[in-house]
């Protein structure tokens, strides 16, 4: 027993809340608070009087040399932080059990000892209570892991977030549905359903008028969870799953990208269209058409002339010319001397002079030229050449 | 002889000629859808080309494919999913249904964690690029433009997001 008033424990509660809530920590993550831990936190906060009153207001309770906060304590922390740990669908399957038990029972012995009825509307009244709160605190719980999971609080690689988002979809939310679907024969939802019915009828003609009242408050409260079961109901199907299978999309898209990312160069990526053709009905195709006839669009007439009597090309013949210079010489004036002796070839071209010009660069022979005297005047078919009088001799004795 | 063809033949042939995306909203999508078969061989005969149909989109395939484009596209979406991602922003949500400015990709690309992918594309290492490279998207449809600096996405970014989760599956095959 405590002999102590409430309002001093939740004083002392409110005052050391620091120390508590450390404790509460701990022993959430280890399940139980190591002794020297225990000391460890109490010395910490010099708090002497402290680990006194933990004990004195059954704060906290011994497990063999360890602690542990008493489940009321811890579940109201755990409550007021709301970081209980999702529960098991299996383990809210036992409320199930237990409501259907309770209602075999009150169903069974309804005209029976009313005493043991009373007792067992009371204990269905807990269990739907109990039942409420499990989905509630899931619920909440739930929400807050795939928020969590969503914002990569922990920065988690995506794959790992697939997993996890697999997790509670094929873990908790799944089976969740299965319980509060109302659509479902086995869910608690209809079987919820079930004894509201039977309590209905019970509130309006059972015999025994407090009998008949606690089954007019038991029908209330089953109206009033019904109705929050369709609400969390729809809570998980259109927040919550599709949430999940959101998260689970994005990660396997982030995590395509990011494999993509690694190798960027050298990865196939989508097909695009690549245009390599002209288009039979695009604008470019009327001007491409006009440019390829536009080719062959001819201005002037040709005609083509056959050559019948083609005259045979004039080749020079060095070997002969210049026997003919070097019996010539000494030449007084060389160009004259050219178109002397290159009258017989037919007429005097440029090209016929420039070649006999290559005879003066010949080593046997020895070129000089008299500045004063008249220039020579040689009129080729294409020119006409202005040239000195180039004397020419033989070279050496 | 008559030549039958379906009553926007030309904006289809034109818009799919160009690689453009025809989106479901588009007034010759539902001509296209009608006759789907029709296009399919028209494509597949004229020019060997594949055509595809989704629910939401339509768009040709050609033997040879317009690769520098398509990898640019993949690497700024890439990046844009996973900065928005990053920030904390649900990216499909807002590619779905939400609209970008172009200031704030800019945001995203200046301070991304792959600065030097981005730095060593042409088409993304600066403003101007990053400009040019939206508007070739925009040119295919796979965004819409709603003022001068700001636009959003059309289903035919699906595209490249089901190139992503491809490449995620055969990934974890791979594991």
């Amino acid at each position: 027993m405590i002999n102590e008033e409430p309002i001093s424990i939740f004083n002392f509660i409110s005052r050391h809340f620091d120390v508590i809530n450390e404790l509460y920590t701990v022993q959430k993550e280890e399940r139980i608070i190591q002794k020297e831990i225990f000391e460890k936190i109490c010395s910490k906060y010099n708090a002497e009087g402290i680990r006194k009153t933990l004990f004195r207001y059954k704060i906290v309770k011994p497990v063999q040399e360890d602690f542990e906060l008493r489940d009321v304590y811890y579940n109201v922390i755990e409550y007021i932080l709301v970081e209980f740990r999702p529960m098991l669908p299996d383990e809210i399957e036992k409320y199930g059990q237990s409501i259907s038990d309770l209602f075999m029972k009150i169903k069974e012995g309804v005209y029976g000892d009313k005493l043991i009825l009373s007792e067992r509307i009371i204990a269905l009244s807990e269990e739907v209570k109990k039942f409420t709160e499990a989905v509630e605190k899931n619920k909440i719980r739930l929400l807050a892991e795939t928020r969590e999971l969503k914002a990569n609080v922990k920065r988690i690689d995506y794959s790992e977030k697939i997993q996890k988002a697999s997790h509670w979809t094929g873990y908790y939310i799944l089976p969740m549905n299965r319980i509060l679907d109302v659509n479902y024969s086995e869910s608690i939802t209809n079987k919820l359903f079930n004894v509201s019915e039977f309590v209905n009828q019970k509130r309006l003609n059972f015999e025994d008028e407090g009998l008949r009242s606690m089954f007019e408050r038991l029908h209330k409260q089953l109206i009033h969870t019904i109705d929050d079961t369709r609400a969390n109901h729809k809570t998980f199907i259109n927040e919550l799953l599709p949430f999940i299978e959101r998260i689970k999309t994005e990660s396997l898209i982030l995590t395509g990208w990011i494999n993509f990312l690694k190798k960027p160069y050298k990865t196939p990526t989508p097909k695009l269209f690549k245009n390599e053709r002209n288009n039979p009905i695009s604008d470019k195709m009327f001007l491409n058409t006009k440019e390829y006839f536009e080719m062959f669009q001819t201005t002037e007439d040709v005609y083509i002339d056959e050559d019948i009597d083609q005259i045979p090309r004039w080749m020079f013949n060095k070997t002969l010319y210049k026997t003919k210079l070097q019996v010539s010489l000494p030449v007084n004036d060389f160009f004259k001397w050219c178109n002397t002796e290159i009258k017989h070839e037919g007429e005097l071209t440029n090209e016929k002079l420039l070649s006999l010009m290559t005879l003066l660069f010949d080593e046997s022979i020895q070129i000089s030229a008299d500045e004063k005297s008249d220039k020579t005047i040689i009129n080729t078919v294409n020119s006409k050449f202005i040239v000195p009088k180039l004397k020419v001799t033989k070279n050496g004795i | 002889m008559e030549f039958e063809n379906p009553r926007y033949h030309k904006q289809i042939v034109d818009d799919l000629m160009t690689g453009k995306f025809i989106l479901a909203k588009e007034r010759h999508f539902e001509d296209l859808k009608e006759n789907a078969s029709y296009y399919d061989n028209f494509f597949k005969n004229s020019f060997g080309y594949e055509f595809i149909l989704t629910p939401n989109y339509a768009y040709l395939i050609s033997t040879e494919t317009n690769e520098n484009l398509s990898r640019d596209i993949c690497i700024f979406l890439a990046i844009l999913c996973y900065e928005l991602d990053k920030n904390g922003i649900n990216f499909l949500d807002k590619m779905e249904y939400g609209d970008f400015s172009v200031d704030e990709i800019e945001e995203l690309f200046e301070h991304t964690a792959f600065e030097d992918l981005v730095k060593s594309n042409n088409q993304l290492k600066d403003t101007d690029s990053r400009r040019k490279l939206l508007r070739a998207i925009n040119n295919k449809n796979i965004t819409v433009k709603h003022s001068e600096d700001r636009f959003s996405f059309t289903p035919a970014y699906n595209v490249f997001i089901d190139f992503a989760k491809d490449l995620a599956n055969k990934s974890q095959i791979v594991l």
